[in-house]
C-alpha cells in the first residue's frame, strides 16, 4: 500500500484525532490546582492531599501557590462580597485552558448563609465546571469531582472551547 | 469601685453581674474598674433594641463592655445606652488596646461613632459598602427561598421601622 | 508615590527614610497568599527586610454569621456556630449551648457533660494537629502535614461515628447532645487514646530538636507576658508568654473541674514557646480523654424537656402529645427568657465566647461571638516589629488565627 493510498484511505483526520486524544490524556492526568483555600472546605482540600486520600494518584498533587502555574481553581469555601473581586482576579491570572470546581454548598449556592455578606454562588463571577455538594464535602467527593472533570478534559482534548 | 452617682441600675442576670452607667461618663467608669483590677476587656459590642416589646430601654443602642479581673477571676458587664440619629460614645482604646478593633467592628456593623478613635474605618465590610449590616432595620439580604417561612417576612425589619 | 504591581504583590514607595540609608517600602501580602492561613491581608512597611509597620486587613471571609443567627430559631442556630471557627466546631457549639442553657436555667445530665468534654478535647487535638501540620509545611517541615493529618483522619472517623459527619458535627446542642455514644465509638476512642501519646512523641522527634525548626522559631515573635495581657491575648498565645490562664481551670465549665490536668505554660514568650504549649496541650487533652472515658457516667444524654428537645422516635408512634410537641418544636421552636448571658470556653486558640441577648421570642435578638483569633491578631504588629519579613510566616503560623473566626 502506497502513501497516497494510505492518505486516501484514512483521510486527514487520523493524526489530529490522535493528537487530540494524547493532549486530552496529558491534560486530564496533570490537572494542577491553584492553592486557593478560603474557609472550612480548604481543610478538607488539604486532607485530600495527605496520605489517606492522596490526590497524587490522580496527578493533581502539585498545588501551585501562583495562579500563573495552575489550571484548576478549587473554590473551597464561602466567597464574601469583599473577596469576590480578588477571586475573579486570581481566575483571570490563570492561563487558558482553565477549569473551576466549586467545592461545597457555600461556594455553589451560598449554603446556610443566605445573607448580605456572601456571594450567593461563585458561578455569578466565574464559570464553574463541577459543583461538589456538602458542607464541607467529604474528601472523597472532591476526588470524585476531579475524576468527572478529568473525563471531560479528556473528551474535549485540544479544543479550547467546549 | 464605681462611684454610686454613676450607677443608673445594677443587677445579676443569669449569674452575670452587670451595671448600667451613663454613656457620656463611660471613660470614668471603665478607668475606675480598670484600677479595681478589671484589666481585660473581653469584648465590646452593641445591641440594637429597635422594637423590643419585652422590656423598656432608655435608648435604641446598648453598648456592652465585658470586663474581667484575671486575679479573682470575676466578670462584670457594663452597659451604656446611646440613641439619636448619629449615636456617639467615647472611645476607650487607650484604656484597653483590644477595644481598637472591637470599636471599629461596632462602627462597621452598627454605625456607632467612637469619639477619639485613631482610625475609625470599616473593618469587615468593603470600604465602599453602604449601611450598617447588624442594625435591625438592615435586611438580612441574600436570595429569597420560595415556600419557606421567610418567603414573606424575609426581612427582619418591621414594617414601621 | 510610585507603585510597582505584580501578581499578588503590590509594592509602593513611602518616601520615608529608613535606618540603613534606604527608603521604606510598603508591601502588600495577600489576601490570596499561600502562607497567611486563609484570606488574611497584611500591609507591611519594610526597611530593607525589616518590618517596621504591619496593618492587617481583615473581612475577606466575613460571612454575616451574627446577622444570620438573628434570622434563625434558637435550635437552628447551632448549625451556624459550627462554621465560624471551622477548626473547632464542637467547642463553638458548646459555647452557644452553654449560653442558651445559662439563660434558660437548665442543667444537662452528667453523661452529656462528659460527652461534651470528650468532643471538646478531640476537637482541640484536631485543631492543634491542623495547626502543626500547616505550620510545619510553611517553615519547611513538609512531612509534618502527612503525620498530623494521619491522626486527624482518625479524629474525623470518631466524629463520624458519633455524629454522622466529619467536620461540622453540630453534636453539642442546647439541652444536651445529639445522640448517645455508640459502643464502637468508645472502642475506637480507647484505641485512639492508647496510641496518641506515641504519635505526639513522633512529632516531637521531628521538630523539638530540629535545628531548622529551632532556628526559625526561637527568639522570633517575642510577646512578653505583660504585653500579652494588655493586648488581651488568650489561649496558647498567652500561655506561651508564661501566664497561667486557662478557662478550663480558672472558670471551669461543663465539669472540667472534675478532671485532673495541667495547664501548659512556657516562659519562652516566642514562637517556639507557643509550639511547646500546643504540644503539651495535646498531651493533656489525651489525659483528659482517658479520664473521661474511664469514668463516663451512665444515664440520659439530654434533659427531659419536651418543649426544648424532640421526643424519642418510639414515643411518636403511640403518644399524641409527643406528636404535638414534635410538630411545635420544628415549626415554632422554643422560647428563651428575655435577658442576656455570656459564656466563655477555651478553644484551641483561646477564649471563644458567646454572648446572647434574648427578647423572649423564638429567635435570638443578638448573638455575638467573642473570637480568640480576632483579638490575638491585634498582637501581630507587636510580635512582628523589627523582625525579618520571612519571620512573619512563623509569627502568623504560631499565632494560629483562623480567618473564619476573625471575620465571622
Amino acid at each position: 500500500m502506497g502513501v497516497e493510498e494510505l492518505v486516501a484511505a484514512l483521510g486527514d483526520n487520523v493524526l489530529t484525532t490522535t493528537l487530540n486524544k494524547v493532549i486530552g490524556w496529558g491534560r486530564g492526568n496533570s490537572v494542577w490546582p491553584a492553592q486557593f483555600g478560603l474557609a472550612c472546605c480548604a481543610i478538607e482540600m488539604i486532607a485530600v492531599a495527605t496520605a489517606r486520600l492522596d490526590i497524587g494518584r490522580f496527578g493533581s498533587e502539585a498545588m501551585r501557590a501562583s495562579p500563573r502555574q495552575a489550571d484548576l481553581m478549587i473554590v473551597s469555601g464561602r466567597v464574601s462580597q469583599k473577596m469576590a473581586p480578588v477571586l475573579r482576579t486570581v481566575y483571570d491570572q490563570m492561563p487558558e485552558p482553565k477549569w473551576v470546581i466549586s467545592m461545597g454548598a457555600c461556594a455553589s449556592t451560598g449554603g446556610v448563609f443566605n445573607n448580605y455578606a456572601l456571594l450567593q454562588g461563585v458561578d455569578k463571577i466565574v464559570p464553574v465546571d463541577v459543583y461538589v455538594p456538602g458542607c464541607p464535602p467529604r474528601p472523597e467527593d472532591l476526588l470524585n469531582a476531579l475524576m468527572i472533570l478529568q473525563e471531560r478534559i479528556k473528551a474535549r482534548g485540544i479544543a479550547t472551547q467546549p | 469601685m464605681i462611684p454610686d452617682a454613676l450607677v443608673l441600675e445594677k443587677g445579676i442576670t443569669a449569674r452575670d453581674q452587670w451595671v448600667t452607667v451613663p454613656a457620656e461618663r463611660i471613660r470614668e467608669v471603665l478607668s475606675a474598674l480598670k484600677t479595681d483590677g478589671y484589666r481585660l476587656l473581653v469584648f465590646l459590642t452593641c445591641v440594637d433594641h429597635l422594637i423590643d416589646s419585652s422590656r423598656e430601654f432608655p435608648a435604641r443602642f446598648e453598648i456592652v463592655y465585658q470586663l474581667r479581673d484575671l486575679e479573682k477571676p470575676a466578670d462584670i458587664r457594663v452597659r451604656a445606652f446611646v440613641g439619636g440619629e448619629s449615636p456617639r460614645i467615647d472611645s476607650v482604646h487607650d484604656l484597653f488596646p483590644t477595644a481598637n478593633w472591637d470599636e471599629r467592628e461596632t462602627y462597621d456593623m452598627f454605625g456607632i461613632v467612637f469619639s477619639g478613635h485613631p482610625g475609625l474605618t470599616r473593618i469587615l465590610m468593603p470600604d465602599d459598602w453602604v449601611g450598617h449590616p447588624l442594625r435591625r432595620d438592615f435586611p438580612v439580604g441574600g436570595e429569597v427561598v420560595e415556600f419557606s417561612e421567610e418567603h414573606q417576612t424575609w426581612q427582619t425589619a418591621p414594617d414601621e421601622a | 508615590m510610585s507603585t510597582i504591581e505584580s501578581p499578588g504583590v503590590t509594592v509602593s514607595r513611602t518616601g520615608e527614610q529608613g535606618a540603613f540609608g534606604g527608603e521604606l517600602l510598603t508591601v502588600n501580602f495577600g489576601p490570596h497568599h499561600p502562607s497567611t492561613h486563609g484570606v488574611l491581608r497584611l500591609i507591611v512597611d519594610l526597611d530593607g527586610e525589616q518590618i517596621k509597620r504591619v496593618q492587617p486587613v481583615i473581612g475577606y471571609l466575613h460571612t454575616g454569621i451574627e446577622k444570620q443567627m438573628e434570622a434563625l430559631r434558637w435550635q437552628q442556630g447551632v448549625v451556624v456556630t459550627d462554621r465560624h471557627d471551622y477548626l473547632s466546631p464542637p467547642i463553638n457549639n458548646l459555647a452557644y449551648a452553654l449560653a442558651v442553657e445559662k439563660l434558660m436555667g437548665v442543667e444537662v445530665p452528667p453523661r452529656a457533660r462528659a460527652l461534651r468534654v470528650i468532643m471538646s478535647e478531640l476537637t482541640r487535638l484536631s485543631s492543634h494537629l491542623v495547626w502543626l501540620g500547616t505550620s510545619g509545611i510553611e517553615l519547611g517541615a513538609m512531612s509534618m502535614l502527612m503525620y498530623c493529618f494521619r491522626e486527624r483522619e482518625q479524629i474525623m472517623d470518631l466524629n463520624e461515628e458519633i455524629s454522622g459527619f466529619r467536620m461540622h458535627t453540630s453534636y453539642i446542642r442546647p439541652g444536651g447532645v445529639f445522640a448517645d455514644s455508640t459502643p464502637r465509638f468508645l472502642e475506637m476512642l480507647d484505641k485512639f487514646v492508647r496510641e496518641m501519646p506515641g504519635h505526639v512523641d513522633e512529632y516531637e522527634d521531628l521538630l523539638t530538636m530540629n535545628p531548622i525548626w529551632r532556628a526559625r522559631t526561637i527568639g522570633i515573635g517575642r510577646l512578653p507576658a505583660e504585653d500579652a495581657k494588655v493586648l488581651g491575648a488568650t489561649g496558647p498565645m498567652l500561655r506561651g508568654s508564661g501566664v497561667e490562664w486557662d478557662l478550663r481551670k480558672s472558670m471551669p465549665y461543663s465539669g472540667y473541674e472534675d478532671y485532673d490536668f495541667e495547664v501548659a505554660v512556657s516562659n519562652d514568650c516566642d514562637c517556639y514557646g507557643r509550639y511547646l504549649v500546643r504540644i503539651k496541650e495535646m498531651r493533656e487533652a489525651v489525659k483528659i480523654l482517658r479520664q473521661a472515658l474511664d469514668r463516663l457516667p451512665d444515664g440520659p444524654v439530654n434533659i427531659d424537656d419536651r418543649k426544648m428537645l424532640p421526643p424519642p422516635r418510639e414515643e411518636l408512634e403511640t403518644s399524641m402529645e409527643a406528636v404535638i410537641h414534635h410538630f411545635k418544636l420544628f415549626t415554632e421552636g422554643y422560647t428563651v427568657p428575655a435577658g442576656d448571658a455570656y459564656v466563655a470556653v477555651e478553644s484551641g486558640r483561646g477564649e471563644n465566647g458567646c454572648y446572647i441577648v434574648s427578647d423572649g421570642t423564638h429567635k435570638p435578638r443578638r448573638v455575638k461571638f467573642r473570637s480568640a483569633s480576632f483579638v490575638n491578631l491585634q498582637a501581630l504588629e507587636r510580635m512582628a516589629l523589627n523582625h525579618m519579613v520571612a519571620d512573619m510566616i512563623a509569627i502568623i503560623g504560631t499565632a494560629d488565627t483562623v480567618l473564619g473566626d476573625v471575620d465571622r
